[in-house]
């Protein structure tokens, strides 16, 4: 489902550990350890032929096709060059728009964590009825990605129905133009996004003994003591995953960015497909897409490496 | 010191009744256990007392006042639980300090507490570790210790042994004794273990099916059981049904077995003519040349003792003797019974 299930999928017998000492099994013989190594890659042959297929080869083929020469009537030219990478990096047009689509990233991210945890909380401790809060919170994604943004197209618009309830209220004058702004971008990606942030804090709160918050309780704690001090931090392996899953989504964007942004200050995504589909230039269009992937894995590896200390302790 | 009173204490769990009718009392300073099966209820009592569970009917009353209205963090009560509940993302220290700094407590009172309480369960020199890095044993004592640094009004212990192995088990018992008497802090201690409940508490409460069998100091519960039931929870016992046929003194009688009689202590006020059962320890059959005819159904040697069966007046009667006496299977023996280690409990006999 997710990677926080995934690094949490030890069952939560805090009681019962034992610092490991050397292991119980005894050492295999010779024979035996070369037959166990072959079982597991054997089994994961399928996988990785998969994977190297593609998703391996694709990405060596797009590094390739960034470093080609610009052609003309044909996607690219049969000499190496560097300067696309100089265009990207030094293009303030490419530059602002990577900056946009990673703030975009930032804004999408906190909305779904500040609208994600209450709903995760609901859900961790929800008993017979969770499977149907499960399948509201994943109901976002049952609706196909052009429904889902036509639906927001319609509410959004000048004589939409938001606009119409702003001004009955008496809260506006003008109908306000939300459409095709970033924020209507953003919105529609928290709109999306929210469950793949539910589902992995939701997994990481269930798996909290529950008698921590019985002991946080007794020693006196009142409820947001306990919450920052315990619930919080050990939900950190959920919040981790979800965070990531959901910058990372969000800064390649395509669809919702297209449809409810705006046409001026664009995202990089949308500039990298307009390369690539509009004017042809591969190579450039391939620099972009690598700069995208490049800049959104330092700002994953930043993150890590900023929690990695809150992580290790929080693992399970 | 605090002084502990519970009454007509009822609880249910979607219409099962898990606590009856629960009475109890805790003098200032004293350890009570709460002993039974799982299920008798002794778990749901301690919740109850914790605050982590509200009781149905009955009255919970510390140092005179009801505590059911209190909420459970403004109790002050230290908690010591099966699984140890350590904060696995905070090292020793911080977990101890927990309930400190909850309290406001400015940190340099809080340094100095915790050390003396991780000092007090020997672990000193541990405080920056992770519980996770730690045993089962060592984790109990930071559990102990976390619970002990804010100066409990009341300690209460939820099977805290039952994780660690028999050896472990031995030494942190008596670290838990230990500190409870030296701090003087009124304690309730549930546990499933006879052996444990025996040798660590003033007075043990053996539980059945959510009411309090019998209330007494160890001695009395092992010695003067009031039926069958806490007879056998506390260690190995035989009962067998008899006729009372005379009382001498409020609590000496004679009771007839069969043709046989003798006379043996027992609970005062049962009167003549009525039948119940006789709790006889397996110390006190001896084997000899005159006493009560009985056949040996079975004898099985153990090393320094030989422990067995007889069937007694048409009763099943354990029994231990010396490995080198000679006891065959199928044999005909005389039995005596020393009343010392007899009683006649209450439980009537049908």
């Amino acid at each position: 489902m997710s990677a926080a299930d995934a690094s949490a999928a030890r069952p939560a017998q805090e009681g019962a550990r034992v610092p490991s000492g050397r292991p119980l099994t005894p050492s295999l013989s010779r024979k035996g350890r070369g037959r166990l190594r072959a079982g597991p890659w054997l089994l994961a042959t399928p996988a990785i032929v998969l994977l190297v297929l593609f998703l391996g080869a694709p990405y060596v083929d797009m590094v390739v096709m960034s470093l080609r020469t610009a052609g003309h009537g044909t996607p690219y030219g049969t000499g190496f060059t560097l300067h696309h990478y100089a265009e990207a990096l030094g293009n303030p047009v490419y530059l602002g728009a990577l900056g946009r689509s990673l703030m975009l990233g930032a804004i999408v991210t906190a909305g779904c964590l500040l609208l994600s945890y209450p709903i995760a909380l609901h859900l961790a401790k929800a008993g017979r009825s969770h499977l149907f809060f499960y399948a509201i919170v994943i109901s976002p994604l049952l609706v196909g990605v052009l429904v889902r943004n036509f639906g927001w197209l319609i509410i959004l618009s000048v004589s939409g129905p938001l606009n119409q309830v702003l001004r009955g209220l008496g809260l506006i004058d003008m109908p306000l133009r939300l459409l095709f702004t970033q924020g209507a971008v953003a919105l529609g990606l928290i709109h999306v996004f929210v469950p793949f942030m539910v589902l992995p804090i939701a997994g990481a709160l269930r798996k909290i003994p529950p008698d921590l918050a019985e002991a946080s309780d007794a020693l006196g704690a009142g409820r947001w003591f306990g919450f920052w001090h315990v619930t919080l931090p050990l939900s950190f392996p959920g919040i981790q995953a979800g965070t990531i899953l959901v910058f990372v989504l969000s800064v390649s964007a395509y669809v919702t960015p297209a449809l409810l942004g705006g046409q001026g200050r664009t995202f990089l995504s949308i500039l990298t497909v307009q390369e690539l589909l509009g004017s042809f230039a591969w190579p450039l269009g391939a620099t972009l897409a690598l700069v995208m992937a490049a800049a959104m894995g330092l700002v994953v590896l930043g993150f890590l490496a900023a929690t990695r200390r809150l992580a290790e302790r929080t693992a399970r | 010191m605090t002084e502990v009173r519970i009454a007509g204490l009822r609880k249910s769990f979607g219409g099962q009744p898990a606590l009856v009718d629960v009475a109890l009392e805790a003098a200032p300073g004293e350890m009570i256990t709460l002993l039974g099966p799982s299920g008798c209820g002794k778990t749901t009592t301690l919740r109850c007392v914790a605050g982590f569970l509200a009781p149905d009917g009955g009255d919970i009353l510390v140092d005179g006042r009801s505590i059911l209205d209190v909420p459970l963090r403004r109790r002050d009560f230290g908690v010591v639980f099966q699984n140890y509940a350590l904060f696995p993302h905070m090292t020793v220290t911080q977990n101890v300090a927990y309930g400190l700094r909850v309290r406001r407590i400015g940190a340099a009172e809080i340094a100095s507490r915790v050390a003396a309480s991780l000092a007090e369960v020997g672990l000193t020199g541990l405080g920056d570790r992770l519980p996770r890095t730690l045993s089962g044993g060592q984790q109990q004592r930071v559990a102990l210790a976390r619970a002990l640094v804010i100066h409990p009004r009341l300690l209460l212990l939820d099977e805290p042994l039952a994780n660690l192995d028999a050896q472990l088990r031995q030494e942190m018992r008596a670290l838990i004794r230990a500190v409870q008497r030296r701090q003087g802090i009124t304690a309730f201690y549930v546990t499933h273990d006879q052996a444990e409940a025996m040798a660590s508490s003033d007075r043990v409460a053996v539980m059945e099916r959510g009411r309090v069998a019998q209330f007494a100091t160890p001695r009395e519960i092992y010695q003067r059981p009031v039926s069958r039931y806490v007879a056998a929870f506390t260690g190995e016992a035989s009962a067998l049904a008899v006729t009372l046929r005379a009382a001498h003194a409020p609590d000496r009688y004679t009771v007839g077995l069969g043709d046989a009689q003798m006379e043996v202590p027992g609970a005062a006020g049962l009167s003549p003519g009525s039948r119940h059962f006789l709790m006889v320890r397996p110390q006190a059959v001896t084997f000899g040349p005159s006493g009560i005819p009985a056949t040996v159904r079975e004898v099985a040697f153990f090393g320094a003792t030989q422990q067995g069966e007889v069937e007694l007046a048409g009763q099943a009667l354990r029994f231990v003797t010396d490995p080198n006496e000679r006891v065959v299977a199928g044999e005909t023996v005389h039995v005596t019974l020393d009343p010392a280690h007899a009683w006649l409990m209450p439980e009537a006999a049908a």
